[in-house]
């Protein structure tokens, strides 16, 4: 398979009125066709920066290096009007929170037809027709009385559906997923999930998704690259990383994920601290401060981006289960 | 296959008591309904000629047979003039938010949209001429564009031209801030970023999911400011600047203050028409603003 999108050495800053603020450090990610990426970690790690970053949808104050290919083709220095030829018919993001990133005064039927008139030249009644094909895709019933509704119309699962299927309406060969399914309830997060996997099968389309939550990227994901404070430190193959673990990091991750076996009673595990400032480059590994295995080598040196093999990456000095 | 969802219905009884309008809708869009009527189709129904005197009633009270609101202390006939000067009082005021408000709305949502220098420029000029009383601003235009003494007048149609121009600018940068405030709140949402994600092109953006929910605010705005502007008009012709010739509401009224002693309603009919006028497009205003407004606060 070839690789469809090359992330080298990419890092994000943003100027804030207290200093430069360093959301994303040099990070390196590549991504084969048809392939999944999950993006792991807490609020604040610098993940959706990260794929925000990656499409190019950064806010004015933010500073991007580094390159990215896509399709062979370098797009991080191209000028914004040729970025955006890509967007929605290469990349494609659906986003968050479903309640907001629904224009409430339109009709689904107007927000879902948008890209298909505006970026495919479809006329009126194909992509009326397209239209309904899509919200079928995506399991919505009675799909033509739901192109005359509005959002506020609609429970959050319908509205997540309408936002996938406003994301795949142009048929793009990469999906990002920021955090999809945070604010759905339980029971819908599953079946969301579901649907964007059947979905990128059907169409062989690859997918970063951007998640805090390492139960829902384990049955979705090829691999996965787990961040903090901005950093990778953690890269590997799914199965891989579930399995043989390096990384401090991801198994306090790991085991902060309630359990139905705990006895009742018992004590969320939680990671204690909090994460460095992101203003401040302070030297030494940026767990540091909360990580169990402490020692004086992580307080004064970072620890660099480690090959244990089997295309897995670490970044800790004292992996678990030792050195490879 | 995942369960379906069933989609949200929203019981018909439930619709009908919501879509409940007040009594004061009717009443002002019927209000409303007839001025724009009479401003439009004013010259075709048989009504005395609003320019000239019968000699014969001078000063009638209203509810007179011939005169059903009386005539002035000239011999004028009062609804005649009410019906003309509906519509040049309607028309300068519609005129002047129309094209007002469609440039500051313009400005002002671009502005918010696109931030940075243009942004920081356009409401710098807006508080200036925010600064500005309107009535000073208007007095010296037309002091200036339309000046006029006995040697040499200028024509009417002048005089209306320099107060459509001059209405115009005092609405630009009222609108302009609202369309801008609305615009930056709706700016900043996600949807809009969705829709950027798709590729979707600014000025497409700014038309297709800005502009419609920047609209509700701008549109009951725009009814205030035709209320306030059909009251500028009026001050302007009683400060002996406006239209002459008793030929709008503010006219009349200026041309009857001197009777006011021994014939009232001279004053009181005009002022009546701009009063209930002016109500009307605010209560208007204020209805069309909630029927516009279809966001998640109406769950």
């Amino acid at each position: 398979m070839s690789s469809l999108l090359k992330i080298d050495n990419m890092s994000v800053s943003f100027a804030t009125p207290r200093g430069n603020l360093r959301a994303v450090n040099d990070v390196t990610i590549e991504l084969l066709k048809g392939e999944s990426l999950g993006v792991v970690g807490e609020s604040g790690s610098g993940k959706t920066v990260l794929s925000r970053a990656t499409m190019g949808l950064l806010p004015g104050t933010a500073t991007r290096t580094g390159t990215i290919t896509y399709n062979g083709q370098v797009i991080s220095d191209l000028p914004k009007d040729e970025v955006r030829e890509l967007w929605g018919t290469g990349m494609a993001m659906i986003f968050q929170d479903p309640m907001t990133a629904l224009n409430p005064v339109r009709r689904i039927g107007a927000q879902l037809t948008e890209s298909l008139t505006v970026r495919l030249g479809m006329d009126k009644k194909a992509a009326k027709q397209k239209a309904i094909e899509l919200l079928m895709r995506v399991r919505i019933p009675d799909p033509e009385s739901m192109l005359r509704k509005f959002p506020y119309q609609l429970s959050g699962g319908m509205r997540q559906r309408i936002m996938i299927a406003i994301a795949v309406s142009c048929e793009p060969q990469l999906l990002f997923a920021d955090e999809p399914t945070t604010a759905l309830d339980v029971t819908v997060q599953a079946q969301v999930l579901d649907l964007i996997t059947e979905l990128r099968k059907e169409s062989d389309m690859a997918m970063i998704l951007v998640t805090h939550d390492l139960g829902v990227v384990a049955g979705h994901t090829d691999k996965i690259a787990v961040m903090y404070a901005g950093d990778v430190v953690e890269y590997a193959p799914t199965r891989q990383l579930f399995s043989n673990m390096k990384m401090p990091y991801t198994e306090a991750l790991l085991k902060s994920i309630p359990r139905l076996e705990t006895p009742t009673g018992s004590r969320l595990p939680v990671i204690e601290g909090r994460l460095p400032d992101p203003t401040k480059n302070e030297p030494g590994c940026p767990f540091a401060n909360r990580c169990p295995y402490v020692t004086d080598k992580c307080r004064a040196e970072k620890p660099p981006l480690t090959n244990a093999g089997n295309n897995h990456y670490y970044r800790c000095w004292f992996p678990i289960g030792g050195e490879k | 296959m995942p369960d379906v969802e069933q989609p949200v219905e929203v019981s018909p009884k439930l619709t009908k008591t919501k879509n409940k309008k007040p009594i004061g809708f009717y009443l002002s869009a019927t209000w409303i309904g007839t001025v724009v009527f009479l401003a439009a189709f004013g010259w075709v129904l048989p009504t005395r000629s609003w320019d000239s005197a019968d000699y014969d009633a001078l000063g009638v009270k209203p509810f007179s047979p011939n005169h059903p609101l009386g005539t002035t202390g000239d011999g004028y006939d009062m609804l005649s003039g009410l019906v003309n000067g509906a519509r040049i009082s309607i028309f300068v005021a519609l005129v002047g938010v129309i094209i007002g408000g469609s440039i500051g709305t313009f400005i002002g949502v671009t502005s918010a949209y696109y931030r940075g220098m243009y942004d920081r420029v356009v409401t710098m000029i807006f508080n200036v001429m925010l600064s500005i009383p309107n009535l000073v601003l208007s007095l010296a235009l037309l002091s200036v564009l339309a000046y006029s003494d006995e040697n040499n007048p200028t024509t009417t149609s002048r005089r209306v031209g320099v107060l459509m121009l001059s209405l115009t600018i005092v609405v630009v940068p009222i609108l302009g801030r609202i369309g801008r405030a609305s615009a930056l709140q709706w700016a900043g949402r996600e949807f809009v970023l969705a829709s950027k994600s798709m590729g979707t092109s600014n000025p497409s953006i700014i038309i297709r999911h800005i502009l419609p929910n920047v609209a509700p605010a701008i549109l009951a705005i725009g009814f205030l400011a035709v209320g306030s502007l059909i009251i500028v008009e009026g001050s302007l012709a009683v400060l002996g600047i406006g239209v002459p010739g008793g030929a709008s509401w503010g006219s009349m009224l200026a041309n009857g203050r001197g009777n006011i002693a021994y014939s009232p309603h001279e004053v009181y009919m005009p002022a009546m028409a701009i009063a209930l006028t002016v109500i009307s497009c605010n209560w208007f205003g204020d209805y069309v603003r909630r029927a516009l407004d279809k966001r998640e606060s109406k769950i």
